[in-house]
């Protein structure tokens, strides 16, 4: 059973691990602010509550605890990225390459009448 | 599988580690103050995971209560400065 | 009746921070829900009994979907990340939520926001929620279908 757990353990661990590369990678990566944001949300989505699932199965008495920091990310991160997103929309940054936007119509449309 | 575990352990948190750094150079060399934002942010989420992984290494469950802090903290200011730079005031 | 609710759900929350569960340390957990419902003055709002079976039920799915939906589109942006070419086609599209209440359009949002690949930049008075889309042709047709079914489990959720 022990050691079960700990093979979970060791493969949720390398999981996060990947994916927060893959996030920081994105971060690099990717041309403009909010493709950025995509990549930058996973991280917090899958790396830390991958670790934060280790931890949940391995310390018997982070259970409590690590149930309650998984709900707080997963209820605040699309948050904090919608916040970020919509304050970039806000002050007019571009986008790069992008195939269509209808926020910005309806803004023009807005400020032609 | 103890020993395993270990291992796998000190590498995650060496590669985290150098992804804090990689994420501190993209904080300096931004392109823009959302790019600089989204850095900081990142640089947060990134503290938690070395916090959780810390908890796991000295199999101490205080430091996921450091996290929870960290989170909280790291939402709300995250979210202050995205309002300020939009409206330029903070209320 | 409301007070209680939140008094029981914050007791809930202590609990599990705590991780004790001696009687003194239940009694000090509901003494501080108490001080901190007085201070929050939580609204009333309807609850009836007899749809709880239902309402559980549909929330189950609800968040079964929503994590075969995260890991789904978690694993195609990590594709999109890895390929050297980075084949992406980015753009605004507007979906209608379709939600009469704005918790459901709220929830509606975030169900969208925590899916990697889509990002809801602006809400509209009317509930159109404006997504940024890493893959804009793909999304915006399979958006609304999505959407419909979202809208069905929440009105189950919540009247």
């Amino acid at each position: 059973m022990q050691t079960l757990l700990q093979l979970i353990a060791i493969l949720a661990v390398i999981l996060g691990t990947v994916f927060s590369v893959l996030g920081v990678l994105g971060f690099i990566r990717l041309p403009d602010v909010y493709t950025r944001l995509h990549a930058t949300g996973k991280v917090s989505i899958f790396g830390v509550v991958l670790l934060l699932l280790a931890t949940v199965m391995l310390t018997p008495l982070g259970f409590g605890k690590g149930l309650v920091l998984i709900a707080l990310l997963v209820i605040g991160g699309p948050a904090t990225s919608h916040a970020i997103g919509s304050a970039a929309h806000r002050i007019g940054i571009p986008m790069k390459r992008a195939i269509r936007d209808d926020l910005g119509a309806l803004e023009q449309n807005q400020a032609g009448e | 599988m103890s020993q395993i575990l270990s291992v796998v352990l000190n590498i995650a948190l060496a590669v985290h580690v150098a992804l804090i750094a990689v994420c501190v150079w993209r904080v300096w060399r931004g392109e823009n103050v959302i790019d600089r934002l989204i850095g900081a942010d990142l640089v947060g989420t990134l503290m938690l995971a070395v916090l959780v992984l810390l908890a796991l290494i000295l199999v101490n469950a205080t430091y996921i209560d450091v996290a929870t802090g960290l989170a909280a903290l790291g939402f709300v200011s995250t979210i202050a400065l995205a309002k300020y730079i939009a409206d330029q005031q903070m209320f | 009746m409301h007070y209680i609710r939140t008094i029981l759900i914050l007791l809930v929350i202590y609990l599990a921070l705590t991780g004790n569960l001696q009687p003194s340390n239940i009694v000090l957990g509901a003494l501080v829900a108490a001080v901190a419902t007085l201070l929050l003055r939580p609204q009333p709002s309807r609850l009836d009994w007899r749809r709880l079976p239902a309402a559980t039920w549909a929330l189950i799915r609800y968040i079964a979907i929503l994590a075969v939906d995260v890991i789904e589109s978690g694993i195609t942006v990590a594709r999109i990340v890895l390929d050297p070419k980075l084949p992406i086609r980015p753009g605004i599209v507007a979906i209608p939520s379709g939600c009469s209440s704005e918790l459901g359009t709220a929830l509606s949002a975030h169900a969208l926001s925590v899916t990697p690949g889509e990002l809801v930049i602006g809400i509209d008075d009317y509930g159109v929620l404006y997504t940024h889309c890493l893959d804009a042709t793909h999304s915006a047709e399979y958006a609304a279908q999505a959407q419909a079914m979202r809208r069905d489990l929440l009105s189950k959720i919540f009247v």
